[in-house]
């Protein structure tokens, strides 16, 4: 059984009436609110039944306590201030009428007014709990109503911001219907907003050629895809057309699903203007480089024409200088003496000089033109060298000097132009002998570095050197560093620079290091694949080359050799030279006259010159290969045409082999021989 | 932890320091959650790494940025969300203390997910107690001295808050002895 005391403090609001309704007990707490609600004191002094919905309800008694004892009674207190909802329990002896309860209190705040606090409830009092759950509540909603608050203040600066942006901005629904349409999008389409509104974009707005990108930005933007940058042509109210710069991303609607695309433009239209303008300057500035180029293309044929021009009228007269002079030296014309032959020599060498200027010449041309033909192949180094010694070896002779060479035993061959190489050498060579002292030394030297795979090939002599100020000069063409060394060394004045391009051509490097008064050294680095395992077998087919161009010729008669050359001086020379060598000799003045005499005398060899007047060496080459009995003679083009398309064309028209004039008489002579069929000597 | 906790700390900084403070504490916490939902669960670490940044932003102490937090949950945030509730919790600081141990209890049963700590009240003195604090989450006895410290203010009482125990230490819970009155005055 619970003590009073134990009572009161499980139920602080608690009170007991009797059958004539007095209080026979009170809560501590509800005496504390109720100050009149005193043991004895009539219940109706302070409290009052508050009937919810009820009219003539009847008197709160005893009677009524009986009947409605499982019905919740709300009290109030006769000042309104306080409701007590209660549950009534009956006592029979004696008779009592016991209510448990506690006040009502909806709101913290009432607690408060009711001067309460949370620990006059007894533990068990649901009430607390209410209470806290309330002001839990209460903090949700705030905390909803403060994040609403700050959603709406960001919506709206996102639709300010859309609103007023530079960039047209344009929302569509799921089936491209236009939901947004900024002020941008009104002023660049000239269409406002209430009139774009629910119209479909695609169909108003975007030009039939865009429509196709149009509609796949649209479909990513509705797949939840952002997509970015599709050029789409729109049209405005005035059927223009502006071009735009297109990216999209879905919209979502209130439930994150998507609802549609976002779309920001971007006027590209002033760009495509100025791409177009671009393009057409383009256009334009190419028109004019190709017709410049055209020009320049007429121009460098001009030039190559008046190179093969020149060469054939400086070749054809040093044909006869240096052939008659070499027969006449010969004794091809009767016996000479010790002065004349002199005189001669000295004419043969002025041609000699004369023709190496104007190879010169025309190496240059061909290199500046981009025409220099390499003819790449494994060349052997030892026998470039060699061959290149033994050309200037008299020369050296001539002046006491002495030529070492030093190879190196790991380099066997380079791949390059043969004809090149010994022309870089011997020009180099050349020059040592030209500028070295008598008695002096030229050291010709080969080093491979495996490294680098590079090959030096190095030129040093002993003569007068080059200051470092003079060093600059050395390339520029036609130049000698001092004008006075020209009258002791005379010289073209293009061997260097010529060395110096040829090697640019063959991807090598050339360099100079030079000692005034010691001497000067001239290197060659070349491209080289260092072997890996021994190129021997490359070197003897190198060597054995190099051998066959060095024989000697024989001098037989015996064979017919037709001479076709409008030139007599020429005609005569070959005529001359042949005939002395045991050959038999016919002549013709032009094609047609050559055609007629070789049908008439069969010759075994035809040396045919090209430009010819009536009918050239081509027309008259072509018109004897048409013929089934000349399809097999030998034909030697020879001309003063020196330019490398020249061979070409003398082939084609039916050329068996192809001579430059000035040829070397000796030369013709083995070119013959080893065209005549299986090679008779005469 | 409650996002109310969370809110408490951006308030805290906020208010006292100023609203670049706080942004300067998030970036540097790492945190980019825009508004915290107090009665929402957020993940512990997100409390603790608040309170590191606002530590080395604002160049106090964890230890001192605790204590001002507890306080400033007392006497703002939970003024802010539970004044009335708060203030009818107890007439005095002491009726307030004995309390306390039921209202977490409520707390608890409301949400249960939560987790909240719970206080145990012993030796039960006319101007002292024993306060006993249970939680699972470690390095918090600062903060619940500044929350005694702020209820204190609260109800202008002079309070005297000394740990008896400590968890951080090998004890098995946290343990306070709350003095107030003359002696704590004194």
């Amino acid at each position: 059984m619970l003590t009073p005391a134990q009572f009161a403090k499980l139920f602080p609001f608690h009170f007991v009436l009797d059958r004539e309704m007095r209080i026979v007990s009170i809560g501590p707490v509800l005496a504390r609110l109720c100050p009149r609600a005193v043991v004895g004191a009539p219940f109706s002094l302070t409290f009052a039944l508050h009937r919810i919905g009820l009219e003539n309800a009847r008197a709160f008694d005893r009677d009524l306590i009986r009947e409605q004892q499982a019905t919740l009674f709300i009290f109030k207190t006769t000042d309104s201030r306080l409701l007590m909802r209660c549950q009534v329990m009956l006592l029979e002896d004696p008779e009592r009428y016991v209510f448990l309860g506690s006040p009502w209190v909806r709101r913290p705040n009432e607690l408060a007014a009711l001067k309460l606090t949370l620990a006059d409830f007894a533990l068990h009092d649901s009430t607390v709990d209410l209470l806290q759950h309330v002001q839990t509540a209460y903090v949700s909603v705030r905390d909803a109503k403060e994040l609403a608050a700050r959603l709406e203040l960001q919506r709206d600066d996102l639709q300010g911001m859309i609103e007023f942006a530079n960039a047209p901005i344009v929302g569509v629904d799921l089936t491209g219907r236009i939901e947004e349409w900024n002020r941008a999008a009104e002023s660049r389409l000239g269409v406002t907003k209430p009139e774009a509104l629910g119209s479909n974009f695609l169909a108003r707005f975007v030009d039939r050629g865009s429509r196709a990108s149009a509609a796949q930005l649209l479909a990513e933007g509705s797949s939840g895809r952002a997509c970015g940058d599709l050029e789409c042509n729109l049209k405005t109210a005035d059927d223009k057309l502006v071009l735009m710069l297109l990216s999209g991303s879905p919209r979502h609607g209130p439930d994150g699903q998507v609802v549609g695309t976002l779309m920001v433009g971007q006027n590209i239209t002033s760009l495509g203007e100025y791409r177009a303008e671009l393009e057409k300057q383009v256009s334009d500035r190419t028109a004019e480089l190709e017709k410049a180029n055209d020009q320049l293309s007429s121009a460098l044929r001009a030039k190559d024409d008046f190179l093969s021009a020149m060469s054939h009228e400086l070749r054809t007269p040093l044909n006869a200088i240096l052939g008659l002079s070499e027969s006449m030296v010969d004794g091809v014309y009767g016996h000479l003496n010790e002065k004349q032959t002199r005189s001669l020599n000295t004419i043969a060498e002025s041609g000699h000089h004369l023709l190496s200027l104007i190879n010169d010449l025309l190496d240059l041309a061909k290199v500046g033109a981009g025409k220099m033909e390499l003819d790449l192949m494994q060349v052997s180094v030892a026998a470039a060298c060699e061959s290149s010694v033994r050309l200037v070896t008299e020369q050296a002779n001539k002046k006491g000097i002495t030529i070492g060479v030093a190879l190196d035993p790991i380099v066997t061959t380079v791949v390059t132009d043969s004809r090149r190489l010994t022309q870089v050498l011997v020009n180099l060579l050349s020059n040592a002998v030209k500028f070295t002292h008598d008695r002096g030394r030229i050291e010709l030297e080969v080093h491979g570095d495996t490294d680098e795979r590079t090959v030096a090939i190095g030129v040093s002599d002993t003569g007068i050197g080059i200051s470092a100020d003079d060093l600059a000069r050395l390339f520029v063409p036609f130049t000698q560093i001092d004008s006075k060394l020209s009258r002791l060394y005379p010289g073209t004045g293009l061997g260097l620079t010529l060395v110096r391009r040829l090697t640019d051509v063959l991807g090598g490097d050339l360099a100079v290091a030079s000692e005034v008064g010691v001497g000067s050294r001239f290197t060659v680095v070349l491209p080289w694949d260092p072997p890996t395992h021994s190129g021997a077998a490359d070197t003897e087919q190198a060597g054995a080359k190099f051998d066959a161009h060095g024989g000697a010729m024989g001098e037989e008669s015996g064979p017919l050799i037709l001479v076709v050359d409008d030139d007599l001086p020429s005609q005569t020379t070959v005529r001359d030279y042949l005939c002395a060598n045991g050959f038999r000799v016919e002549t013709a003045n032009n094609g047609a006259e050559g055609v007629r005499v070789a049908r008439l005398r069969h010759p075994q060899v035809i040396l045919m010159d090209l430009q010819m007047p009536v009918m050239d060496g081509f027309a008259a080459m072509r018109e004897l290969r048409g013929t089934p009995s000349f399809e097999a003679t030998a034909i030697i083009a020879l001309t003063s045409k020196a330019m490398p398309e020249d061979r070409a064309a003398c082939l084609a028209a039916g050329a068996t082999a192809y001579l430059s004039k000035p040829v070397a008489l000796r030369d013709l002579v083995s070119t013959i021989r080893s065209a005549l069929p299986n090679n008779p000597q005469p | 932890m409650y996002g109310m906790v969370n809110k408490a700390v951006e308030n805290l900084v906020t208010i006292k320091f100023g609203a670049d403070k706080w942004r300067a504490v998030k970036k540097k916490a790492g945190v980019t959650i825009e508004a915290f939902i107090s009665n929402d669960a957020y993940d512990d670490s997100i409390t603790y790494s608040l309170v590191g940044a606002a530590s080395e932003v604002l160049g106090l102490t964890p230890s001192e940025i605790l204590f001002a937090f507890g306080e400033f949950w007392v006497l703002h945030t939970a003024r802010l969300d539970y004044g009335d509730l708060l203030s009818s919790a107890g007439r005095d600081l002491p009726e307030f203390l004995d309390y306390l141990p039921s209202f977490h209890i409520r707390v608890a049963l409301i949400f249960p997910h939560l987790k909240p700590p719970r206080f145990e009240v012993s030796d039960r003195g006319p101007d002292r107690l024993t306060m006993h604090y249970f939680s699972h989450r470690p390095g918090l006895s600062d903060f619940v001295k500044g929350l005694f410290s702020g209820l204190g203010k609260m109800y202008e009482t002079p309070l005297t808050v000394t740990q008896t125990k400590s968890k951080d230490q090998g004890a098995e819970h946290d343990e306070f002895l709350l003095q107030w009155g003359a002696v704590a005055a004194a």
